[in-house]
């Protein structure tokens, strides 16, 4: 640490104010440090920033008014359901659901910088590729991708890709919830086949899936973490019973498999290998994907403020509500902010370290806390249940999402284990996020 | 969109890293902040003949012509220390109050020596401990011989003992007025405070008869000038604090291995790991909220209701992540002589100075969505 002070000279700081702007290779992105902008791009990508934008104008036509619909919920109505879908499917068909996917795998083969423009675009309307309805394709995709062979991608990732088909990722069991290493659904190879017995809970939606990504265990007198598969395979096999599940937050479902025969050619990343797929599965679902988005309920509900009199006073007048909407703007500021950070890493294939599980954690104490804030605000107004409005109006999901999300995909307390192993508290070795584009 | 940095903020980067981790040990720290004054004269100097104040002030006065991003990631690294001098109410926020409210002669006359460190300005806002604000002014600026006399008491002003000078918000018929005040005019007394203070001293100023010359921009125009200069200042003063913060995390982390209690390294309890889980959040909030606004800032968006949210984000960023800190270092990190004590020290002091989060959080509302009339 020794030694004479070096100091800087002066000369170096004249460079800032003239740093020349060079093309990065590789993203496809303008080099432009800190650069937040969604709307501007470079110059090669502005016809097909302009080629998305009037597609999606005609692609929404007529919708418009569900534009704040964009988290998806268990609770969508039929024609927001309708709708989303026949969207993913229009997306899908140009390869636009999965932008940087190869053409054969039902991508568009674009780089990550027209993935943002897509993005961006459907931000507009409040929308994310990730849930243009409720399909976990997004998650499923780059599980097969990584882990699948060359003739499963070729067969199982098209009708993902391109919106044709929704999927429900079933893992949940009731002695396997955060601890989803205990699963005890058991998938035993019997000649070309395996067979599946066993109960899940608490999955899914309220429109049965047409296709199912089911963590299994392939060998229960392996050792924990050894035992593990994954099969996709379709759902309407004989022997799958779906019972709907209701639940704070809307329809979930518990699956049923009983003596269920799957042909082994749906079983991917190898057998007692699962725990390998779960690493790209759990990134995913927990946080790393990243997005462009916030939470569009705290925009409905700066505009109820907005729109709705109290007392002959605007709510948004009330120097109490302008503080609870103070807080609740920062925090859901900082969540849209953490996500675009996990998205710009991923895109760059540079995981942050602890992001993923950051974000996720984050984002549900936020919720949990914007539910309260509404209420603060709109009093009983906040719990009429009215299921056919849509989201535009609907706090009342906000107020069950709040508490309701607490525990999807693992509790919060699983966040902060995996938080904490990637910072490597009390550890010399950091735990690695996954790489999952 | 990109959020990396550019090779030259890089450089900046690493060549500030290299300053702070040679010269500015913790025990430097440390001794400073438990001085009155809470001030290093020796890293003051050093930050001046480096180039690092004034760096947003266009090079024809002296200053570095950098971008107001530039500026930030030079001052986040100044946050883990956090450095003992007053280089941002010096070498940022008097520099940009000159720069926006100055004349001509002003600007040519204050700013080069603002930029060299030889004039060591600071701004004294509100006369009493609470609130932030145009009527927080009490000040009196009253005609009297060719000039002005001053009369007032600013009791809690940020660098106050170290500074050669200050620029006084004062009450003139026409309103706020800014006055800049050289220390040594007979009238003005300072007493440093001390203790969770110690970069902060009372300056008063008894019937202090000034020249015409004195005025900052016409009289009235005070409070207009303030309001400029802390749009590029206060994103700054939210990356200082960003990188006190992520001084915090990482000594903290460290901690967490190093420290044994009950037989095995504290960060294996996931009680300790939540303090950390929670610290980081406060930061990364605080760090992007910050970035973006500056970014913002730069790309000629409307920013000013977002940087009230970044110091409303970052001071209570900075706040809380101490606060969990002390929740894992427990008492060795309160004694005097601890790194985290420095920290502890400015993140209160940074919490009041320019506006609490409650005055920012509301300025943030009037700016974003005004009471409809």
């Amino acid at each position: 640490m020794a030694g004479a002070l070096t100091v800087v000279p002066r000369v170096m700081h004249l460079t800032l104010a003239s740093r020349s702007l060079s093309p990065t290779a590789g993203t496809g992105y303008d080099r432009r440090a800190m650069d937040f902008a969604l709307e501007q791009v470079s110059p090669e990508l502005k016809p097909f920033q302009e080629e998305v934008r009037a597609w999606l104008k005609d692609a929404m036509a007529g919708s418009e008014h569900l534009r704040w619909s964009a988290n998806w919920s268990t609770r969508e109505n039929d024609e927001e359901y309708r709708f989303r879908r026949g969207l993913a499917e229009k997306l899908g068909a140009r390869g636009w659901l999965f932008p940087t996917l190869q053409p054969e795998y039902g991508g568009a083969g674009l780089t990550a910088a027209h993935q943002t423009v897509l993005e961006a675009e459907l931000s507009a309307y409040g929308l994310g590729l990730d849930h243009i309805f409720y399909t976990l394709a997004r998650i499923v995709v780059p599980c097969i991708l990584y882990h699948g062979t060359e003739e499963q991608k070729l067969e199982f990732l098209p009708p993902m890709t391109r919106g044709l088909i929704s999927v429900w990722q079933v893992l949940t069991e009731p002695q396997s919830g955060s601890d989803v290493a205990n699963v005890t659904t058991t998938a035993i190879r019997q000649g070309d086949e395996y067979l599946v017995n066993g109960q899940k809970i608490m999955v899914g939606h309220k429109v049965p899936p047409d296709w199912i990504w089911l963590l299994v265990c392939n060998d229960p007198s392996r050792p924990r973490h050894e035992n593990l598969g994954w099969l996709y395979m379709p759902a309407n096999l004989p022997g799958i019973t779906i019972q709907h599940l209701p639940m704070l937050m809307g329809i979930k479902n518990a699956v049923f498999f009983d003596n269920v025969r799957v042909p082994a050619k749906y079983l991917v990343g190898g057998e007692n290998n699962g725990w390998e797929v779960s690493n790209t599965h759990m990134e995913l679902e927990h946080g790393g994907g990243g997005g462009l988005t916030g939470d569009p309920a705290v925009e409905r509900l700066l505009e109820y403020c907005q729109a709705t009199k109290r007392a002959g006073k605007p709510l948004i007048a009330d120097p109490h509500v302008r503080d609870i909407l103070a807080d609740a703007l920062i925090e859901t500021h900082a969540v849209r902010l953490m996500n675009q950070r996990n998205y710009w890493h991923r895109l760059n294939r540079k995981p942050h370290p602890y992001g993923g599980p950051q974000l996720r954690y984050y984002q549900r104490t936020v919720r949990l806390r914007n539910a309260q804030r509404a209420q603060q605000i709109l009093g009983y107004d906040a719990m009429v249940p009215n299921c056919d409005v849509h989201e535009v109006q609907d706090f009342e999901y906000l107020l069950r999402a709040g508490p309701g999300q607490l525990h999807g995909g693992g509790t919060l307390d699983t966040d902060r284990l995996i938080i904490a192993r990637r910072m490597g508290l009390g550890r010399t070795v950091k735990e690695k996020a996954a790489v999952t584009i | 969109m990109d959020f990396s940095f550019t090779d030259e903020q890089e450089m900046l980067k690493e060549s500030i890293a290299d300053f702070m981790e040679r010269e500015v040990k913790p025990d430097r720290v440390a001794r400073s902040y438990q001085r009155e004054d809470g001030y290093d004269a020796g890293l003051f100097r050093t930050a001046a003949q480096s180039g690092w104040l004034g760096m947003q002030i266009p090079e024809e006065f002296g200053g570095a012509g950098g971008s107001t991003m530039d500026t930030a990631v030079a001052f986040e690294g100044f946050g883990s220390g956090p450095l003992p001098a007053p280089v941002f109410s010096a070498g940022v926020l008097s520099p940009l109050l000159v720069l926006h409210g100055g004349s001509a002669d002003q600007k040519r006359q204050l700013l080069p020596a603002m930029c060299k460190g030889e004039l060591v300005a600071t701004l004294a806002v509100s006369d009493s401990g609470m609130g932030f604000g145009p009527e927080m002014v009490e000040a009196e600026l009253a005609s009297g011989g060719d000039g002005f006399v001053l009369n007032g008491s600013k009791q809690f002003v940020q660098d106050g003992a170290p500074a050669g000078a200050y620029i006084v918000a004062a009450r003139s018929p026409e309103g706020v007025s800014l006055a800049l005040v050289e220390r040594d005019r007979p009238g003005v007394s300072v007493r440093p405070h001390g203790g969770l203070l110690a970069t902060v001293a009372e300056v008063r100023f008894e019937n202090v008869r000034l020249p015409q010359a004195a005025l900052l921009g016409a009289p009235g125009s005070g409070w207009d000038t303030i309001e400029a200069a802390l749009e590029p200042a206060l994103p700054v003063l939210c990356a200082f604090k960003v990188g006190a913060c992520q001084q915090i995390f990482d000594t903290t982390v460290e901690y967490t291995r190093e420290r044994i209690a009950f037989g095995q390294p504290i960060g294996r309890f996931q009680r300790v790991q939540d303090h950390v889980v929670e610290l980081a959040d406060h930061m990364d909030a605080a760090r992007w909220i910050t970035y973006e606004t500056i970014w913002k800032l730069e790309s000629g968006i409307p920013a000013r209701g977002f940087v009230h949210e970044a110091k409303a984000a970052a001071s209570e960023g900075y706040y809380q992540v101490v606060n969990y800190a002390h929740k894992v270092w427990a008492g060795p990190g309160t004694v005097m002589d601890h790194p985290l004590m420095a920290h502890h020290i400015a993140s209160r002091v940074l919490y009041q100075y320019l506006g609490d989060p409650a005055y920012h959080k509301r300025r943030m509302m009037d700016a974003l969505y005004p009471i409809p009339a």
